[in-house]
Order: structure tokens, then C-alpha cells, then sequence
């Protein structure tokens, strides 16, 4: 495995196990998501690099925009959370009610 | 720059495990931008230079500053950075379990294997990922109209999610 290889794997296996152990706050959990999509855009842009198919070189491109999509519908809920139930701390959607 | 990419690879790992760690919010978007900055030094060290130039301006400078003002929302009184111990745990937890899985793998990682392509082509014009953005526009004109389309759309899910008052996804209780 090369190097890169290895930096990019290892850095998105950290990212999810951070994105599943998450601790106290929410927006913690969706900035370890970003830090995924972060990995992805690296890897897919090394990988048009590297192997020197340019026309590769939109795809992420393309996955940033649909990554902007998502990260805006997490902070969306991130606001609703925030103004629904006063903090935006995990322990606060415990109950099971509107 | 051979060393200069070892740096950024080594920086970007311990970047990422700074952001999983899970610390207060203020800290762990300090540490996606390092990421981000090591990240933009690896695919320039691989010729990838408007690649690079995106990421910082889309990413850094678009989707990282809205999430600051979030992390300012979302604010607490005593933000938890890696001096605390469970953060700092996690970290260090991280980093060796990376470093401890790197042995297995690194038969290959010799001087040579960390060449990057790019030093050894002569001057050109044409640059392949500014050639390759350039074919969205040209030949895959469809992906670029159902980008701006579920753009259009995610502004539509947003205002429908913040807009509460009984209506909302989550309703005010």
C-alpha cells in the first residue's frame, strides 16, 4: 500500500469511527462527516492525478457540490435542534416527542 | 519534496485525528482547515493545482466559515480542547493505532515510491485537471444543470427545515 494510500484509508476510517463515537455535541459529529467528504475530494482528485485521466478530474468537482448540499441540510437540523430544544447538545433528543 | 509531501501526509493524519477526537467545535474546525491545508499541499505537490485552488476557495473559505458561524450558535462557556482528557486520550489513541497499523503496511515506502509524477513531464499548457473541469462544462453540460438543480433544491430543504412554528420538521415545544 502506498503511502498515500494508507494516509488517505487510515484518515477516513478515523473520520467515521469519530463521526460514530461521538461525545457531547452535534455539530462535532457533522464536522467529523466534513472531514470525511474532505478525504473523499483528496482521494478522487489524487486518483485523476495519478493515474493521469483527465477527464476524471469533474468528478469531485461534483462531489463538492453535493457534499455543500449535505452539509447544509446538517447544519439546517443543527438550527432546528438548537431553537427546538435550547442547545444543540445530543443528550437534549432523548425524548421521545415533538 | 519528497520530505515536503512526507509533512503534509503526516500533517493531514494528525489533522483528521485532531477533528475525530471530538473536541469542542471552535477546536475541531481548527483542525479541518489544517487538514484542508495539508490536503491542498498534496494534490499541488501532484500537479493538481486547480484542484487545490477549489478546495480552498469551496471548501475553506465557503462550507468551513458557515460552519463557524454555527460553531458560534452553538457556543458553551468552556470550550473542551485537547487539554482535557478524554480528547487527548482519543488522540493519542488514534495516532498510535495509525502508526501502529502502518507497519503492516509499509513494505514498499522507500525514498523512491514518494516521487510524484508531475517533476518529470516537461512544460506544458495543458494542465490535466483544469482540462478535465473544463470537459463539465462542454461535454457534461447535463451534470452541471442537476448540480445547480439539487443546489436549488437543498436551498428549498433548508428554508423548509428552519422554518418550525408547528409547520417545521422539528416543532417548537
Amino acid at each position: 500500500m502506498t503511502p498515500i494510500h494508507y494516509a488517505c484509508s487510515s484518515s477516513y476510517f478515523m473520520g467515521l469511527v469519530g463521526l460514530v463515537l461521538y461525545r457531547t455535541q452535534l455539530l462535532s459529529a457533522l464536522l467529523c462527516l466534513e472531514a470525511m467528504m474532505l478525504i473523499l475530494f483528496i482521494s478522487l482528485s489524487l486518483w485523476a492525478l495519478q493515474l493521469m485521466s483527465t477527464m476524471f478530474a469533474a468528478c469531485p468537482m461534483i462531489l463538492l457540490a453535493l457534499s455543500a448540499c449535505e452539509a447544509s441540510a446538517g447544519l439546517a437540523l443543527l438550527v432546528a435542534t438548537a431553537r427546538s430544544h435550547g442547545s444543540g447538545r445530543l443528550k437534549n433528543l432523548s425524548l421521545l416527542r415533538c | 519534496m519528497v520530505f515536503l509531501a512526507y509533512l503534509l501526509l503526516i500533517g493531514l493524519v494528525l489533522g483528521l485525528a485532531a477533528v475525530a477526537s471530538n473536541p469542542s467545535p471552535y477546536y475541531a474546525a481548527l483542525g479541518l482547515v489544517v487538514v484542508a491545508g495539508m490536503g491542498c499541499g498534496v494534490l499541488v505537490g501532484h500537479g493538481g493545482t486547480f484542484l487545490s485552488l477549489i478546495l480552498f476557495l469551496i471548501y475553506l473559505g465557503g462550507m468551513l466559515v458557515v460552519f463557524a458561524y454555527s460553531a458560534a450558535l452553538a457556543s458553551e462557556p468552556y470550550p473542551e480542547s485537547w487539554g482535557s482528557w478524554p480528547v487527548l486520550l482519543l488522540m493519542a489513541g488514534y495516532s498510535s493505532l495509525v502508526g501502529f497499523f502502518s507497519t503492516f503496511v509499509s513494505d514498499g515506502w522507500f525514498e523512491g515510491s514518494w516521487i510524484v509524477v508531475d517533476e518529470f513531464s516537461e512544460l506544458t499548457l495543458f494542465r490535466g485537471d483544469v482540462g478535465g473541469v473544463a470537459l463539465m462544462y462542454s461535454l457534461g453540460g447535463g451534470i452541471l444543470i442537476l448540480g445547480g438543480w439539487v443546489l436549488l433544491l437543498t436551498l428549498f430543504v433548508v428554508l423548509e427545515l428552519t422554518r418550525g412554528l408547528s409547520r417545521g420538521t422539528l416543532r417548537v415545544v
